[in-house]
């Protein structure tokens, strides 16, 4: 599975979305309902999944399904590239 | 002579509630143990030793006095009196031989001369403390000292009898209306001149003294026990308003509460029930959060204590919360329950765990980092101009340390939470 379907499967099940619902574009206080609570165990639940950190200033910033999906390929690419070193 | 009141390596016992303070800045009764034992000697010039971190934000408003200056202890005779005590009126005298008053493997104070001090000199306090032990000469002393957080609690009562004797104020300074009533002893009840009591108040004073500080308000409905004193501005909201309660200032307070102590501009403004336990400053409890004072079994209660679980060998033993932290509706906090500073806990129905470390988000069964230190401090600093409080550098840089001090067991938790 991908980044991109790993992150909307999250965000289908944190946010009880529809599958149609959970866009590139959709946003998840403005158009999937989430709270600040939601958000928090939101981007818990990517950490667990992609077995990364996600400092709360930077999570703070992903607003949207497509900025998460970009936010974590870096952060794969990076951890990809710091273990290669 | 001088005195000079001193944090021991007891401060971690106390956690969280003196993460953010000097442990002598904690209240038992209608003040701190501070300014208990300053009550004591009203003329005498007094300096301080604590945690480095603590003294900018403890001396922003006591420019005169002397903190973590060892230079300042060698000019005169000093009296050492660690700041854990729990001090009575007239139980010490400045005045005597130079020894060591210990209670058990606990230190009380030590009186020395300038002499003694000039030999056991050191730049380092607790060396200074330790080669004046080796110098002086015992003396075994009967005292009430503060070692964990529960024993400011099973205190309060006594101290709040203590401290009504204490002000030279009596009776009845302010209006109280026909239909509210005392039940007891009128000598026992005082009602600051500025303080407002609403109609159908009752105020037992049967087991205890009631003290209503200057600007309080007593809204209709309110039932207040003695001994307990409700402080400065602070609001009781048609309260059941148990014995052993010190409130404020600035506090507002409904629902059910006993044997509980407030720091200030802290809110339970609702139903439910909060009994045996001790609210930092700044604290928001929502509505409907009650706390459990007692086991079903009747057995001793088990408090986080330095890492650990410890037995109180108490069996009515409530919360122990630190400052800036909130509970959101419904919260139901298990017997002995410990949660430290800037956390938020919202609760799915269950009860809460009986750790919550500081600056720890805690939802429905999870602990999580939350929105970080940053977000914490802005919340704080909202919410304390909502009071028209600035939050001042001194006070942002405790919170800094503390979210430090607390780091391990805020990520080992949050860690397991992920699996």
């Amino acid at each position: 599975m991908s980044a991109e379907e790993r992150v909307k499967k999250i965000v289908i099940q944190q946010l009880k979305a529809r599958e149609d619902e959970a866009t590139s574009e959709a946003r998840f206080v403005q158009d999937l309902g989430a709270e600040s609570i939601d958000s928090i165990e939101l981007m818990a639940a990517f950490e667990a999944e992609f077995d990364i950190e996600i400092p709360p200033e930077e999570g703070e910033r992903v607003q949207a399904v497509g900025e998460a999906v970009e936010y974590i390929e870096k952060k794969l690419k990076e951890k990809d590239f710091s273990h290669k070193d | 002579m001088k005195i000079c009141i001193f944090e021991d390596e007891g401060y971690q016992n106390l956690y969280p509630l003196s993460l953010t303070r000097p442990v002598f800045e904690l209240k038992c009764g209608q003040v701190t143990l501070r300014e208990r034992i300053l009550r004591n000697f009203p003329t005498v010039d007094t300096s301080y030793f604590m945690r480095e971190y603590l003294t900018p934000a403890f001396s922003q408003d006591k420019k005169e006095v002397s903190v973590n200056e060892m230079e300042a202890l060698k000019r005169e005779d000093v009296f050492f009196i660690n700041g854990r005590w729990l001090l009575s009126k007239g139980e010490l005298s400045l005045t005597g031989e130079e020894e060591i008053g210990i209670c058990g493997e606990e230190t009380l104070y030590l009186r020395a001369t300038t002499k003694t001090i000039k030999d056991c000199f050191s730049l380092n306090f607790r060396e200074f403390i330790d080669s004046l032990k080796q110098k002086l000469k015992k003396k075994e002393v009967k005292a009430r000292m503060i070692t964990y957080p529960w024993d400011l609690i099973n205190n309060n009562c006594w101290a709040l009898e203590q401290d009504f004797e204490f002000p030279v104020k009596e009776g009845i300074q302010g209006k109280l209306p026909c239909s509210a009533t005392i039940y007891g002893e009128k000598d026992r009840v005082f009602v600051a001149k500025s303080a407002t009591i609403q109609p159908l108040v009752l105020l037992d004073s049967t087991k205890g003294s009631i003290y209503i500080d200057e600007e309080a308000i007593v809204f209709a409905h309110s039932h207040i026990k003695g001994p307990s004193y409700i402080g400065k501005k602070s609001q009781i909201l048609g309260a059941n308003i148990g014995e052993g309660i010190s409130i404020g200032p600035l506090c507002r307070v409904g629902g059910e509460v006993e044997e509980t102590i407030m720091h200030g501009f802290t809110n339970k403004a609702h139903r439910g029930f909060f009994g045996h336990s001790y609210l930092g400053e700044w604290i928001n409890i929502g509505a409907l959060c009650t706390n459990s004072d007692i086991k079903n079994d009747y057995s001793t209660v088990q408090v986080y204590v330095k890492g650990e679980f410890k037995d109180s060998e108490a069996t009515k033993v409530g919360s122990f919360i630190g400052d800036h932290t909130k509970l959101g509706i419904g919260c139901l906090l298990n017997t002995g329950t410990v949660i430290g500073v800037g956390s938020n806990v919202v609760t799915a129905g269950k009860v809460l765990p009986k750790f919550i470390p500081s600056f720890t988000w805690y939802l429905n069964g999870r602990f999580y980092k939350g929105y970080g230190l940053k977000q914490i401090i802005e919340t704080a600093r909202v919410v304390m101009s909502r009071r028209k409080v600035t939050m001042s550098p001194e006070e942002v840089k405790v919170l800094e340390k503390a979210f430090k001090i607390s780091k391990k067991e805020r990520e080992k938790l949050i860690e397991k939470s992920k699996r």
